[in-house]
């Protein structure tokens, strides 16, 4: 019991010590765990784990494919720095989104001699037995953002897909009132995000059989393929669409797009979710459209590297490891389910920012991807 | 009589006989020393058997297409049919141990019959393999992909043993493509069939004119192609636990390298699948020796390109003053 008040207040602490954007967010105990109906939570002992720093920590990075990603190596890399009194080396490798490289890459990373591994499956299958290999020699793995099927490893890292997805569908659903047409603008096809968050959305869909998905289409995560597939979903159905699932914000800048060019003018735009990005929100106020944004913070791999002290340090953790996601929202279009969100629109975007730029990123308002350089012991 | 020539006299006779065997070694010792100098761990016996472990797929692959390159053609149908045997190792499978063995025989056989198919076609269409096996690659591809769109089936744990055990502390799957390739070798250098791979790929013309059949040849090479095309995909299951239908595609080209590396030449005739070994061994090492010098992927790519061509073109030039 003690574990697991220690394991909560951990959580606590460390979602109160994250950082802030443009304003003030969220700072409690992650929702998912606070309204866990489980009695009873799974919780790690990793006092086998203990050991005195410096730590050589090693981080299997699946790939560097999106915005997202490099906002979240670029959070590691600033909690690396953060904490260089305890870790001595922090190794990167990029698999360049191979399951082979990575597989690889993980075994290097264990000959070079890490005590910890932190590692973001490009596949959760295939990667599942080279993570596995690693847990069974004793070395201790924190997966982060993308997981491996078995419970092979301390714990993992995420923010919670499947509440993404379901308040996502139920909010698009009480704005229809029940009843319209949805457009499914996905992400990349298989992938865990993709799938674990259109999967929980199509069973609230479900539960309503006055809503109609008229197409799922794949993005890529590519705002430019994201207006391909928008421009084609238009011609085909026209104003029949009645609102956008789209389970990130990153394909989500092409798809307005795509709908201004088909000269919807701004107000007709009709609901569309996102997440972390800019760009929508800036559109948003700019065109005044429904758009509810609940974030899938980056941050999460700086909040590994601090889980992975925590480990080494023999602190009991929860095997799910979930951090806070805003619920962010434009003024006039709250529901049942989301009467009140934890900021508006105008609270959580960054108006001179670029339009990829990630909000939720905790790197503080002066970060820029593209000019980022930190120190941190490698 | 030169020094030169003395010292040439005393060197073994598979460096002798293979001066891209030699090169290949000595790219291995440079790397070694690099690698020396990057970490205190690089020339650890643990990161040594790490290295041989990542050697297995490319070194299985390429051995086969040694054997093809070395008798006059090519097989690029070597990804798909990786590709293929992967997923229906794992798909028919499906996590119950006991299909295992005849599954892991059911896809050799398939494997090697594929390559047979390959030589017929070649022989009875007067194609060039190239061409032959280009086409063969399309069609194994569009059936992996009627068979699973995605991740299919599940290997039992025991069958990761394949990719990740050691035996008496090496590398299981390494070994077995260690044995292979010795097997192979010495199939190519002692029986009658073996020498005539090299006697068809030097000249083909005079080749018919001896008399030798050329159909049974190329029904050795490419089945023996098909079968190591097998062999890759059982171990690739084994390695990820699971098949998937583009898990080959980049084997078709990256099984050229190692064989190249190696020493043999690419119109046929001239090399072995010992240079091969040691390609993949070099290709595996320089992998290594980037992550360990904190390369990234973008870097590995442009990297190993370079130091291939470099290799290569050192290597050719070389040649052509001998």
């Amino acid at each position: 019991m003690k574990a697991i008040i220690a394991s909560c207040l951990s959580l606590a602490c460390l979602a109160a010590a994250a950082p802030t954007t443009a304003e003030a967010q969220y700072s409690g105990a992650p929702r998912t765990f606070l309204f866990n109906p489980a009695l009873d939570v799974c919780i790690r002992d990793t006092a086998k784990f203990k050991k005195a720093p410096p730590y050589v920590i090693g981080f299997a990075n699946a790939g560097l494919g999106d915005s997202w990603r490099v906002v979240g190596l670029h959070s590691l890399e600033k909690a690396a720095h953060d904490h260089a009194d305890v870790v001595k080396k922090l190794l990167i490798t990029d698999a360049g989104h191979d399951d082979a490289k990575q597989v690889a890459d993980i075994q290097d990373l264990v000959s070079r001699g890490v005590d910890l591994l932190i590692v973001s499956a490009n596949t959760s299958q295939a990667l599942d037995p080279a993570v596995t290999q690693v847990t069974e020699r004793g070395i201790p793995v924190v997966m982060v953002d993308r997981r491996v099927d078995s419970d092979n490893f301390v714990t993992f890292v995420t923010a919670s897909d499947a509440m993404m997805g379901r308040l996502f569908a139920q909010w698009i659903v009480e704005k229809l009132n029940g009843k319209g047409n949805v457009i499914i603008l996905g992400g990349q096809a298989g992938s865990s995000p993709n799938e674990n968050r259109v999967k929980p959305a199509m069973q609230v869909f479900g539960a309503y059989p006055g809503i109609k998905i008229l197409d799922t289409v794949y993005s890529d995560w590519s705002p430019v393929k994201g207006k391909q597939v928008m421009q084609a979903m238009i011609a085909k159905h026209g104003h029949n669409i009645n609102a956008v699932f789209a389970p990130h914000g990153l394909q989500v800048p092409g798809a307005i797009e795509a709908f201004l060019e088909a000269g919807w003018k701004g107000n007709e735009i009709p609901p569309i979710t996102s997440a972390d990005m800019n760009g929508p929100m800036k559109m948003a106020i700019k065109y005044k459209f429904p758009l509810l944004d609940i974030d899938y913070p980056p941050a999460m791999m700086g909040v590994a590297l601090d889980v992975a002290l925590k480990v080494l340090a023999g602190a009991s953790v929860p095997c799910v490891y979930t951090i806070n996601s805003n619920i962010v929202l434009t003024h006039g279009d709250e529901t049942p389910s989301i009467p009140h969100p934890d900021m508006y629109v105008e609270k959580h975007v960054v108006p001179d920012g670029p339009d990829d730029m990630l909000v939720s990123g905790g790197m503080g308002p002066d970060y820029n991807p593209s000019t980022f350089k930190i120190d941190f012991p490698h | 009589m030169t020094g030169a020539a003395n010292l040439r006299i005393e060197m073994p006779w598979l460096l002798r006989n293979n001066a891209g065997l030699a090169g290949v070694l000595v790219l291995i010792a440079l790397v070694c020393l690099v690698g020396a100098a990057a970490s205190d761990r690089f020339l650890s016996f643990n990161n040594f058997l790490n290295v041989f472990e990542q050697t297995t797929d490319l070194a299985l692959v390429s051995i086969g297409q040694t054997l093809t390159i070395l008798a006059g053609g090519i097989d690029l149908s070597v990804g798909s049919l990786i590709s293929l045997t992967s997923c229906l190792t794992s798909g028919l499978i499906n996590n119950n141990p006991d299909r295992v063995v005849v599954v892991v025989i059911a896809v050799l056989v398939l494997g090697t019959a594929v390559g047979c198919v390959n030589a017929s076609l070649v022989v009875a269409l007067r194609v060039h393999p190239l061409i032959v096996t280009l086409g063969m690659g399309a069609v194994l591809q569009g059936v992996t992909l009627l068979y699973a769109l995605g991740p299919v089936g599940r290997v039992p744990r025991g069958f990761n043993f394949l990719a990740y055990g050691r035996v008496y502390g090496l590398p299981l799957g390494a070994t077995l493509a260690v044995l292979l390739c010795i097997l192979i070798a010495l199939l190519l250098r002692y029986l009658p069939l073996g020498r005539q791979v090299y006697a068809l790929g030097d000249d083909a013309n005079s080749a018919r004119l001896v008399g030798l059949r050329r159909t049974r040849i190329l029904m050795l090479v490419y089945g023996t192609s098909g079968f190591c095309c097998a062999a890759t995909g059982l171990y690739l299951a084994a390695r990820f636990g699971v098949g998937q239908p583009y898990t080959g595609v980049n084997y078709t080209l990256a099984s050229i390298t190692p064989v190249v590396l190696g020493g043999t030449l690419l119109s046929g005739g001239k090399g072995g699948v010992v240079g091969t070994l040691f390609g993949a061994f070099l290709i595996a090492l320089l992998n290594n020796l980037l992550n360990f010098m904190d390369v990234s992927k973008h870097y590995q790519l442009v990297a190993q390109a370079v130091i291939i061509i470099l290799a290569v073109s050192v290597y050719v030039e070389r040649r052509r003053t001998m």
